[in-house]
This record gives C-alpha cells, structure tokens and sequence, in this order.
C-alpha cells in the first residue's frame, strides 16, 4: 500500500534528519489524517457559502462584503470548538439563527473550527480569503497558504471557485500547479463556476447556461492542464436546499398562491419583492431570487413536500454534480493525494539538506507506484503534452471519471466478472496495437505502454479471467 | 434663449459678407463643420459580464449591442446618431453596410469567436434623441483583468473619449485592477462615471454602493456613482411604465449624461465657436475702427499707418519658422520625442530585468507558456501606459504653444483690440486624430502578433530539444546511472534554453520598441504639423486683417470732405450692424 510504503520512508527520514524531524512528524500525523481540502478563489466568488452548502451548516460566516479574512479550517470533532493561531486561544462559539458568528480576539493568522459533522468526517474544508481583494494583505494571506514559496502547500487539493474565468483566476491555477517531485499537474484541482445562479440573471433556466458554460471551460484547453474538472454550482440555493426548514417552505408556498402577474411584478427586483417586508427579506437572503423564482415554479408543478423541495433545490444546484467530482477526483485518490502531499515534503526536506541518501526511495515510489504514472499521463493528456489515440478512452481508463473498474472501462453497473475481464482484455489489446504502430511518436508509445499496464492491472486485480 | 452656435456662424457669415474676406469665411465653415461633426465619445468599459451591452442597450433603448450568458462582446459597438437604422462593419480595409438582423453574427462572441471577421468595430445607427444631441456610445469587449491586452487596447482608446462609464455588478465591491483602472482613467479623461449595475438581482445592493463610494473616497477619486438595473430598464420600456422606469436608476444616469457629459461638450462647442466668431468679426471691427479713426483725425493717419504697419509685419513674423511660437513648438516637440522614447526604453528594460531573472530561475521550458503570456501582456501594458502618457504630454505641449501665440497677438495689437481671449479655447481638438480612435490598440495588437507568432515557433523547437529529458524511460535510466551524469547534461541544455529563451525575448522586445516608437513619433509629428499649420492660417488672417486696414486708412488720406462724412457715416452704421451681430450671438 503506498501510505504504508510512503509512512516508511518518512520514519527513516526523521532518523536521518533531525533537524526537520518536526516538518516530518508532522507529514506522518497528516498521512492518518482527514483530506485537507482548500476552498479558493477571488473575492465574493460564494466561497463561504459553498462550504456551508458542503457542509449543511451555516459555519462559515457570510456577508455582502468582503467577509472571511483568516485562513479558517473546518474539520471534523466531537464538540464545536473555536481555536484562534498563532496564540492558540479557544474562541467562544456562538450561533445566531443558526449562523456561527465568529469574533477575531487580536491578529490571527488561522483559525481551526472543530465541528461534529458527517461531511467533514472524510475531509477537512479550508476557507481562504478572496485573491485580488482590495486588501493586500488578505489576498497574500491565501496565495502564501496554497502556494508557500518556501515549504510545500497545507492543502492536498483545491477547489477553486471562480465566477467567469479572469486573467487572474488562470493566475492563481498557474501558481498552484505544482513543479515539484509529483509532477502532476492539474490533478489536485476541480474548478467550480460559482454564483452559477446569477450568470443568466436570475432566470429560472439559469443552471443550464451555467452548466453550458461549465461544459465549455471544460473543452478549453487553456484551463485543461490547470484543473480536472468544471462544474457550475449555485451555492446559495444549494445550502437553501439542503437546510430547508418549515416556515421557508410555507412561505414560498403562500408566495406560489399569489396570483401569477403580481409575484412577477414583484420579483422584477429586488428591492420590489422586499418592499420593506422583514420575512421577505430573510427569505431572499436565503434563496436569492433565482431561488425563490424556482421554488416557486416547483411548488406550482405540484411539489407539496419540504423535503421533495429540498431534494429539488439541491438537485437543480448541482451541488449533486460537484460532490461527485469531488467523490471521484478527490475521495477515491485520497491515499495518493495524501501520499503525494508528503512526498512534496520530503523532498523539500532533502532539497534543503543537499543529501541524496533517501532521493533513490522517493524516486522509486514515485516511479514505481502505477497510480503517480497513470495520474501523471493524465495530466500530461489533459494539458496536450502528449497525444494518444482515443484520448477519451484513454482519459476514463486511467480513471478520469472515477478509479472503479466498471467506470474505468466504461461498463454499466452490476456487470460480472467475467463482462469485466472481457473489456479488460479487449481494451489491453487495443491499447497494445497501439503501442506497437510505429506511426506513433515515442511519448505516444510510452504513454500506451502505461494503458496496457493499467489493463493488466485491471485483469489481475478483478480476478477476471480474460475470455477463452 | 441663447443663439445656437449655428445660428451664430449664420450671422456672423451674413455680416461679414460684404467685405470679401474669404480666409474669415473659410474659418467659420470650418467652425460650422465642426459642429456638425461634433460627437461626445462614451466609453463603456469593466470586467466582463458586468452587464454593459445591457446598460447600452437600455440607454438606446433597443437590443444594439448582443447580450448572453455567456461572454457575449466580441468587438467594440459603436452607438451613434442616424435617421434610419443602419448597421456598418468597420474593418482596416474598408466598411460595409450590413441588414440590421446580421449584427449578432459580427457583434457577438458566438457568431465571431475571437473576432475571426477581424473587424476593428461595429458601428449602429440609430434614430434616438439622446443620439441626437451628438452623444455616441462605445460598447467595449469585457476586459478580463484589466491588465489583460484587451484591457491595454482600451487604456489605449481612453484618451480619445469624452467621458468614461465603469461598469460593475453589485455582487461585489470594487476590486483591485477597477480601481486602478479608475485613477488611470481619471488622469486621462475629463468625466468619468462609475455605474452599478443588477440592482434588481442583489438585495444588498445599498451597503455594496456605500462601500464602493467608500472605496472611492478613500483612493482620492472623485467620481459619480449611480446604481441602475437594465431588467427593470427593459421591462419599463417594453411596458411604458414610469414607475418601474424610476426604479430601474436609468432617468439620473440619462440625466448625467445629457447634461453633464453632453452639455460640457456643448458648452466647449459653443465657447470655441463663438471665440472663431467673435475673432472673425473682431477682425472686421478692427479694420473699420482704423479707417474711422483715420477719417476722423487726417492729421494723424501717418502715425496710424505706421502703427499699423508695424503690427502687420509683426503678423508677418508669426508666419515665419523663427517665430517664437515655432521655436516652442518644434523644441516641445523634440524634447517630447525624446521623452517618450527614453519612457519606453525604460518601462521595456524593467520588463526584461525581471523577465531575465525569472527565465534564470528555473528551467524556461516549464514556464514558457505563462511566460511568453505574461511578457506579452507586460509589454502590451507598457507600450499603452506610454502611449497614454505620450498624449497627455503632447496636449499640454499643445496648450503651452498656443499660449504664447495668444500672447504674441495681445502684444501686436495693443489700442484696436477688443474682447478678452482665452488660449485654450483656440487649441484644436488634436488628441483625437481620426485614425487614432481605435488605432494606437489594434495596431499594437497585429504588431504584436507577428512577434508573438515568433515566439511561439520558438517555444515549440524548445518543446522538441526537451523531448527527450522528461520522458520516464530517461528517468529510469538515470536511476539506472546513478544520476551524475544526467543531472549535468540536465544543466547544460537548461542553460543552454534560458540563453535562447532570453535571445527571443530580447528581439521580441526590440521588435515592439521599434514598432510602438515609431507610432508614437508619428503622432508627434502629426501633431507637431496640425499645430503649425492652425496657428500658421491665424497669423494669414491677423495680416490681412491688418493690410486692409492700412489700405482703409491709406485710402482716406486721399478722400475729399464730402466723400470723407459719407464714408465715416457708413462706417457708423457698419459697425452698429457687427455690434448688434456680437451682442445677438452673445446674448
């Protein structure tokens, strides 16, 4: 297992050196550890309100202006706790309405919030404070934590929200992309399109030109080599969904009564619907227009149910969609993303110390575990440094869209053994037929080399026994 | 009610019809042409999907400019003033009349994708009283950063508007690169707005003005803020009613406009055009007073003519090379070449230094891509800042000159002159040269493509040299080494890369320097000509003015008593005719 071997490597590295024993120590702690995911992107992308959407909970305070200042990590615990760094000082937790309200005691440069949640379980959420913010020192803040000059990054993956792509956005990626030992690129980052409900102005079929725009990001190949994935996530509708109490959806349901022309009228604006209403207000901070036109529009299809509602709303956020992602480019690598985070480490460790004793070690594990090639030919497919033939077949067989044998070959659920070994032996002698054009380039040629190897693996590893 | 700066250059022609002046006359067409051709240039500009096409098209009231979810603006739309709709494409070869249905397929990102119809704008005619009055709207493409290279060709475009609307959504408060943009835009541009858009989207639209005006305040910048929503805009004019209108914000916007934006250009109209009448009959006036004082006192009109004479070889002077005001000008003029050369050489050395010791950092082939981006857009922002700069300077070099002509003509005539004059007035519109409008950008931009083409041939063979080090076969072999031997061949080739890396950025350089340093002592040049020859036909004028009056008083010498009286009695009510001219255009 690459953890155990990875965990090995590191012991014997605190031996050697004891002076960066503490960095070390601190990697081998971080190896049992939940994923640290960071959540970046430019200011008042809705950062926070996808983590609370993430989350369910509403822990991560937002606000119209510029609002998260201080790198916050949210992290699973057994009772809510607030720890304010450098000077280690407990918080004192309040919650207003629901909401956790957070006050600063003196400069911090981080903040941990132990919070018992079944989503944190597996992943630990980072907040960061907006880039290109008015205030230097915050953007700073946030590109030293992902991007540390000096020691490599705090965060095993990224989530990157952005809500059209800037110059600074495609900035940002570049920094983060890495140049060290892994040499994976890309592979660590999912991009979301973030306040996807505002790009169509608020219209109730907002998500599909969100979601269309997601799709042609995802085609460019300028952000291809920089992230896996692009989603278009509406992340206030999407916490709305998933924390839908009863009197929200009474009173979108009364609202769904109104006659049809003056809901319209009044939804032509904000300032119209609120018309100096106090629940009106609270109901459109929540929902936002787009939320309120499409639950509205729900509730007059013929959904009676809060929690049908719920399921609708969050559906139609695609929240749905990036926690797949996330499940499949994070979750199932996450023993790789983790040993990769530590390999990073060790290698700075023995960059600094100008030794070459244990750079053998590290060297072999990267070469030799399949995994780190496969996810180093699928970043070098997606940023077009190296072609194949049927590239999207390549890209799904080296687990692009989820490390399971069944999505790797593209077969549907529930097939047997014996359909697996079937496709696995079809798609080695492809991918060896391949290997063995000498049309091909030789980069080309390696990289089928490593397909069949991964169709190998798939054989043996299924115990599926290739067809007679 | 004040007389039209038309209807005084009707008078004013009228008036001095009978005195055979046709240099007077060529000036007051001029004026009359430049009237008619008088446009206030509105920039709309901001990041992309901020919603300006949408602003546009509710000020116009008409979908003029393409609207899409997506990244919708592929080229500037012009917005001007036309009896019936017409829709042109403007390219560098020439322009072409399109139906009014095809705009979306040249204005559009979809139908255009990356200006592949390479059209410099689009220009849309439209019958519209707010048009009308002169105002014409410029569309921008979104600028993605505003250090972008489409964010260069609108800093490029800025010094020849008239006025400047930021636009921004009120999803967020100002971030960094707006407000840079800003206090760039208020160094080279008189008005500048600041409009927030999508107030119908965002409840919090209120705290978000408050902290942007905030923002402003505290960056020094003085500028309007006014908070709109086109949805309501368009839904008001699509329903006719007033109060969603009133909500929208449009009608203090619409408001500014006309009479801030449009009445200053106005009122600068206006002033200039009756400094050219005023002047023109001043000079008229001037010629008759002289022949009136010489018919009144005969004894005197020996001194009168010498004065006279004195003064029209004085005018003489003001048309020769070694005039003072040459000398202002052809030294502002050298001393400004050489300050703007000696400006960019600078801003390029900076980039080089610091381009050269990122290419040293590492292995230039990992970074190429970001690199060649990024030096690309360094450069570009370069060259604008100083071609920006460069206008600037030349205006006031532009100001300095007239200056000291205006008081070169103070001196020269000191007991016949009436009327105050103010210097600036008679300073033509320089900065905005027809060719320039979208010129300095665009041609930047091609120039920069044909290097940027270069380069990324260059980037490709350095692709291949590096073919062969980071396949894994290679690695393996290393470990197979021991690594010695790899790492030092490692060092050479990535030496030997950063040599020919920095070797294409040099010439890359080089190439822009010589191109943009070309453009700009163009227009220095252009300018330094434009002034010579408006200030040259001045003095021609002042000395006619001034040889007709001596033969006036010549003329007198000989008249007899009777014909003497006549004339002085014509005179009279000549001059009453001009001063009733004067005092109408004034009025």
């Amino acid at each position: 297992m690459i953890t155990d071997e990875v965990r090995r490597v590191l012991l014997t590295a605190i031996d050697l050196y004891p002076q960066a024993s503490e960095v070390l120590r601190r990697q081998l702690v971080r190896l049992d550890e939940p994923l640290r995911v960071a959540i970046a992107g430019k200011v008042k992308a809705g950062k926070s309100t996808l983590l609370n959407a993430l989350v369910g909970e509403e822990i991560a305070p937002t606000d119209a202006g510029e609002c998260t200042k201080v790198v916050t990590w949210y992290r699973d615990g057994p009772s809510p706790r607030i720890v304010q760094f450098p000077q280690g000082k407990s918080l004192p937790v309040v919650r207003r309405d629901g909401a956790l309200e957070i006050a600063l005691d003196g400069p911090a440069d981080r903040l941990v919030v132990d919070w018992p949640s079944q989503s944190l379980r597996s992943t630990t959420l980072i907040d960061t404070p907006g880039i290109a913010s008015l205030t230097t020192a915050n953007s700073l803040r946030t590109t030293h934590f992902l991007s540390p000059e000096d020691s490599p990054s705090e965060a095993d993956a990224v989530i990157y929200l952005m809500r059209h792509l800037h110059s600074a956005d495609a900035n940002f990626l570049e920094s983060f992309r890495d140049q060290g030992v892994a040499r994976a690129t890309a592979i660590n980052t999912v991009a979301v399109i973030s306040r996807a409900d505002e790009i169509g102005g608020g219209r109730v079929d907002a998500m599909i030109s969100a979601r269309g725009i997601a799709g042609r990001y995802r085609a460019d190949s300028s952000l291809q080599g920089l992230c896996q994935n692009v989603v278009a996530v509406a992340g206030l509708l999407a916490f709305a969904g998933r924390s839908l109490r009863q009197n929200d959806f009474m009173a979108l349901t009364a609202l769904a009564a109104l006659p049809r022309e003056e809901l319209e009228s009044s939804l032509l604006s904000a300032d119209r619907f609120v018309d100096g209403s106090v629940e009106r207000r609270a109901l459109l901070n929540r929902f936002g227009v787009f939320g309120i036109r499409l639950a509205v529009t729900l509730i007059r299809q013929g959904v009676t149910e809060p929690s049908a509602l719920a399921a609708e709303l969050v559906a139609r956020s695609g929240l749905l969609e990036l926690q797949k992602v996330l499940h499949t480019q994070f979750g199932e690598r996450r023993h790789l993303l983790k040993a990769r985070s530590a390999l990073l480490a060790l290698d700075g460790v023995l960059r600094a110390a100008g030794d070459s004793r244990l750079t053998g070690a590290v060297e072999r594990i990267l070469a030799g575990t399949h995994e780190f090639t496969e996810l180093r030919l699928l970043s070098a497919l997606r940023s077009g440094a190296v072609k194949v033939p049927d590239a999207e077949l390549a890209s799904r067989l080296l687990g692009d869209e989820g490390a399971h044998p069944l999505v790797r070959l593209g077969l549907p659920r529930g097939s047997g053994p014996g359909e697996v070994g079937q496709a696995a032996f079809a798609a080695l002698q492809r991918w060896q037929r391949h290997a063995e054009n000498p049309m091909l380039t030789r980069r080309s040629a390696d990289a089928c080399r490593v397909l069949v190897r991964t169709c190998e693996g798939l054989l043996t590893r299924e115990g599926a026994r290739p067809p007679r | 009610m004040a007389t039209s700066p038309q209807r005084a250059i009707e008078l004013a022609l009228a008036a001095i019809k009978r005195y055979e002046r046709p240099d007077l006359e060529q000036r007051l067409h001029q004026a009359r042409a430049r009237l008619a051709d008088d446009q206030v240039r509105l920039l709309v500009v901001g990041e992309f999907k901020q919603g300006k096409s949408m602003l546009v098209n509710g000020l116009v009231g008409a979908p003029v400019c393409p609207v899409s979810d997506d990244v919708a603006t592929a080229v500037p739309t012009v917005v001007r003033h036309a009896e019936t709709p017409v829709v042109t494409l403007v390219r560098a070869e020439g322009r072409t009349e399109v139906p009014l249905e095809e705009l979306p397929r040249f204005a559009a990102e979809e139908g255009n994708p990356g200006n592949r119809e390479r059209l410099l704008h689009v220009e849309v005619g439209l019958p519209r009283p707010l048009l009308a009055e002169g105002l014409v709207l410029v569309d921008t493409p979104g600028v993605g950063g505003l250090s972008s290279v489409h964010g260069a060709a609108t800093m490029a475009a800025l010094p020849s508007a008239d006025a400047v609307l930021l636009v921004s959504d009120c999803s967020q408060e100002y971030t960094a690169p707006e407000l840079e943009f800003l206090k760039q835009a208020m160094a080279v541009c008189p008005n500048v707005a600041c409009v927030l858009t999508k107030t119908d989207l965002y409840p919090e639209w209120r705290s978000i003005a408050d902290r942007d005006r905030q923002h402003l305040a505290d960056a020094g910048i003085k500028a309007e803020v006014f908070t709109v929503s086109s949805t309501l805009r368009w839904h008001a004019l699509q329903t006719g009613d007033q109060e969603v209108n009133t909500e929208s914000g449009y009608p203090p916007l619409v408001t500014y406009l006309r009479k801030k934006v449009v009445a200053q250009a106005d009122l600068l109209a206006r002033r200039s055009t009756l400094h050219d009448v005023l002047t023109v009959i001043g000079q008229v006036v001037d010629s008759l007073r002289a022949e009136q004082t010489a018919q009144e006192n005969p004894e005197s009109v020996q001194q009168l003519i010498r004065e006279l004479t004195e003064a029209e070889q004085r005018a003489a002077g003001l048309k020769e090379r070694s005039a003072r005001w040459q000398q202002t000008l052809s030294d502002g003029v050298a001393d400004l070449n050489a300050d703007v050369d000696y400006d960019l050489r600078d801003r390029m050395r900076e980039i080089v230094r610091e381009a050269e010791d990122a290419l040293l950092a590492g292995d230039p082939q990992k970074i190429w891509d970001q690199f060649s981006v990024w030096a690309q857009q360094a450069v570009t922002s370069a060259v604008s800042a100083n071609s920006v700069w460069a206008t600037q300077r030349a205006r006031w070099l532009a100001k300095k000159v007239a200056e000291h002509f205006d008081s070169d003509r103070e001196q020269m005539l000191p007991a016949l002159r009436v009327g105050t004059s103010d210097p600036l007035r008679s300073v033509p519109e320089l900065a905005v040269r027809e060719s320039d409008k979208f010129g300095i950008g665009s041609r930047l931009l091609t120039g920069l493509r044909g290097g940027y083409g270069g380069l990324l041939m260059f980037g490709l063979i350095g692709s291949v040299i590096g073919l062969t080090l980071i396949n894994p076969i290679s690695v393996g072999a290393a470990l197979l080494l021991g690594g010695k031997g790899i790492v030092d061949e490692r060092k050479r080739i990535t030496t030997k890369r950063q040599n020919d890396c920095k070797v294409a950025l040099r010439k890359y350089v080089d190439d822009v320097s010589f191109h943009a340093g070309k453009d700009s002592r163009d227009m220095l040049r252009g300018l330094q000509r434009d002034l010579r020859d408006h200030f040259t036909t001045l003095a021609e004028q002042l000395k006619r003015s001034l040889t007709e009056s001596i033969q006036a008083a010549q003329k007198s010498v000989k008249a007899s008593h009777g014909d003497r009286d006549a004339r002085l009695a014509e005179i009279k009510t000549e001059l009453a005719a001009l001063e009733r001219v004067v005092k109408q255009v004034t009025a």
